[in-house]
């Protein structure tokens, strides 16, 4: 595993080890830095100073208050808040696997999440939250009720009896690379009972997208993070045992397989919260606990709250590209039929950096494979 | 793979009993075959009767109406599913005894996914291509996803990394696919949305004529490769000490297959767990692994499976057509994953 790596880093002890309450204090300094900049760029340019003015209701001019307040706020929390839930989703799901590959895309919650939600706007022809009407919670719980039976077939699948760890954690990632392709084929079809004019946001949903994003999806999203978020954060004492290993953990007294499923299920809360609104982001609950277990090590105090805030900055970074490159570029040279204005949507600028850092990792000699 | 070896060994009446059971089972197939084909051509919103099915056919009688409907509706889709199911099951087939792999499929090892890309953005954009090139622009995409395969044979042998590999690459593509499909035409994007499912609603004997020679010339040399690939069942070690260049050969069976699964792509879609499923139903069936007699026995076999579930798609929700792509997804994917409990099951002893 990563774990002489890890070691190594522990042994070191590094800053972020250190002084981890500073370390996070600088992640925070980081995320609001961000948001000046994610506010900041897009077609009507801003300088900071408009941008904090802005947010202190000190506007000159009206328009920027609007801009700012109206549009890009919220759209700059969102991603936040939403990278935040997917990292502390991510660093859930690897640290119960002991799976440094485990990602709430790789394990069939989003995409049960979102096969689910994506029922339940066909179905539910009104209130469809693209169309700015609050849906309230609706579409988090239908999507958890989706991300954790996909979750929980991941799981018992992979279930092994007999085993020592009950679950091999390589046949859990590929029972859900499986499932999640199901899933996919299954809201596929269900895309094909949509309108035709629904299908293209569907699709740019699918894949993940923060743009357009206001209030209401904020409405939608924190009531979620502010519970799963707290949720999962208490729950690192039990993780911290569970990464111990199954007997260890047995032997400390701890109800293994009822822990692990309780994880799972607040894993799969805060996957469906994110993806109900900003939509499947894929490889980013992958890229951001990493990182996370790089500097602060595999203990569960540190890295749970580190991987949040990576995630989160890695989202709001992600998102900042997804909005500054546009892609008119690409028409001019190979003189395709493409707007200039087009972007690419945030979550397939995610797997642009996630999917070779999956390669990376699967490759590497040390990956416990 | 042991009874591979061992046959070659024995000969004489041992084999001559093989083939008897070989030739068996493939008329048996065959047979189910056309039965199945009489069925598709009789049932949908006009029943025909089957005399009045095998008149139309193979004479030049029958009444106008179901004419009409036979030979310009019904039967090129049955031909087109037929090709595309025997296509899948030999790619799939090569794929799994080159790589060594028991979950090796275009599918699964992101080679749909990358000849889907390519498919996608030329229908998007109106790309204007040679008529009847676009399952070598599809052979590209798909060759770019079996170029990363081959190139993670020489780092690992874990079958399962390498699947994760291709799962990886397909997420990538996917991603790539998701990008180019929302700068289409909101009009267009349903037609397409269904036949990135797999798809054979509507398919002709323009599509038939679109896939047909690359898929004639690729089916006949796959079985040039039936030896070459039981020396690979062996391990790559042995195939290199039988003479075998390894990496070569296996880069040549790539190119094949994946041709055989871009061809299928370029018409149908990708089309799921066909090529995954019926070489493995064809060795449980012959209880043996030998090239020379899964290739063709498993295209009789994803020829019935693809027709089969071809018209499980066109009568379940009747009129409501599905895409096949769902059917095959839903009978395939248990079956993918008790292959891969046994496939991990190995790993674990190994």
């Amino acid at each position: 595993m990563a774990s002489q790596a890890l070691t190594r880093t522990l042994e070191r002890r590094g800053f972020a080890v250190r002084r981890f309450p500073l370390f996070i204090g600088l992640c925070l300094v980081a995320m609001a830095l961000l948001i000046v900049v994610h506010i900041a760029v897009g077609t009507l340019d801003f300088s900071p100073t408009q941008i904090v003015l802005a947010l202190i209701n000190q506007a000159e001019e009206t328009l920027h208050r609007q801009v700012v307040w109206g549009l890009r706020l919220p759209r700059a929390l969102v991603a936040l808040t939403a990278g935040a839930m997917l990292g502390l989703s991510g660093a859930i799901l690897q640290t119960i696997t002991r799976n440094p590959l485990a990602e709430p895309g790789l394990m069939g919650v989003s995409s049960g999440a979102v096969l689910a939600i994506v029922l339940f706007i066909v179905t539910d022809a009104g209130g469809s939250i693209w169309q700015g009407v609050d849906s309230g919670l609706a579409l988090p719980l239908v999507g958890m009720v989706g991300g954790i039976a996909s979750g929980m077939l991941v799981y018992l699948l992979s279930y092994q009896r007999g085993t020592v760890g009950g679950t091999d954690p390589m046949r859990l990632v590929l029972v859900g690379v499986l499932v999640a392709g199901i899933n996919s084929a299954f809201i596929s079809v269900v895309l094909l009972a949509a309108r035709a004019d629904e299908i293209q946001r569907v699709i740019r949903w699918t894949v993940g997208s923060t743009s357009g994003r206001v209030w209401v999806h904020w409405d939608t999203i924190w009531p979620v993070a502010a519970l799963a978020v707290p949720l999962g954060l208490l729950s690192i004492g039990l993780a911290n045992v569970l990464q111990l290993g199954d007997g260890v953990a047995r032997g400390l007294g701890l109800r293994v397989e009822w822990a692990r499923f309780g994880l799972l299920a607040i894993a799969a809360l805060l996957t469906a919260g994110a993806v109900s609104v900003v939509g499947a982001v894929g490889f980013i609950g992958l890229i951001g606990p990493h990182a996370a277990r790089l500097v602060a090590g595999g203990d569960v105090r540190r890295l749970f709250p580190l991987s949040v805030a990576f995630t989160a900055l890695l989202l709001i970074v992600s998102d900042i590209a997804a909005r500054t490159i546009t892609i008119g570029w690409l028409g001019l040279i190979t003189g395709l039929d493409i707007p200039q204005t087009a972007g690419l949507p945030v979550g397939a600028v995610t797997a642009l950096l996630g999917a070779p850092f999956f390669l990376f990792l699967l490759l590497r000699g040390k990956a416990a494979l | 793979m042991s009874s591979a070896a061992s046959q070659v060994r024995d000969g004489g009446r041992f084999e001559s009993a093989r083939v008897s059971k070989v030739s068996l089972t493939a008329s048996i197939l065959l047979i189910a075959l056309f039965g199945l084909g009489v069925l598709a051509l009789m049932i949908g919103i006009t029943q025909i009767p089957p005399a009045e099915v095998l008149r139309i056919v193979f004479t030049d009688g029958g009444e106008r109406v179901p004419r009409i409907v036979i030979w310009s509706v019904r039967l090129p889709r049955f031909v087109m599913g037929a090709l595309a199911g025997a296509s899948l099951a030999v790619s799939g087939a090569m794929l799994q005894d080159a790589l060594k792999n028991e979950l090796a499929a275009p599918g699964l090892l992101g080679v749909s996914t990358g000849a889907s890309l390519v498919v996608a953005t030329i229908v998007i954009f109106n790309i204007a291509i040679p008529l009847g090139t676009l399952p070598i622009f599809a052979l590209v995409g798909g060759l770019a996803a079996g170029l990363m395969i081959l190139l993670v044979t020489r780092l690992t042998r874990d079958p399962v990394r390498m699947i994760l590999v291709g799962a990886a690459m397909g997420a990538l593509f996917g991603a790539l696919i998701t990008v180019v499909v929302v700068l289409g035409e909101p009009e267009e994007l349903r037609a397409l949305y269904s036949w990135l499912v797999g798809s054979l609603i509507g398919r002709d004997w323009q599509d038939v004529r679109l896939a047909l020679p690359w898929i004639a010339t690729s089916l006949p040399v796959s079985l040039l490769f039936a030896r070459p690939l039981n020396l690979l069942q062996l391990g790559d070690d042995m195939a290199e000490g039988l003479g075998l260049r390894v990496f070569r050969t296996r880069a040549l069976i790539f190119v094949v297959a994946i041709a055989l699964n871009a061809a299928v792509v370029a018409v149908c879609g990708p089309i799921g767990f066909v090529a995954l499923v019926a070489p493995h139903m064809v060795r449980g069936l012959l209880q043996t692994s030998d090239s020379r007699q899964v290739l063709p026995v498993s295209a009789l076999l994803g020829a019935l499976l693809l027709t089969g579930s071809d018209l499980l798609a066109r009568e379940v929700f009747s009129p409501a057509e599905l895409p096949v792509g769902l059917v095959t997804v839903v009978i395939g994917s248990p079956l993918a994953l008790f292959l891969l409990r046994r496939l991990i099951g190995e790993r674990k002893e190994a």
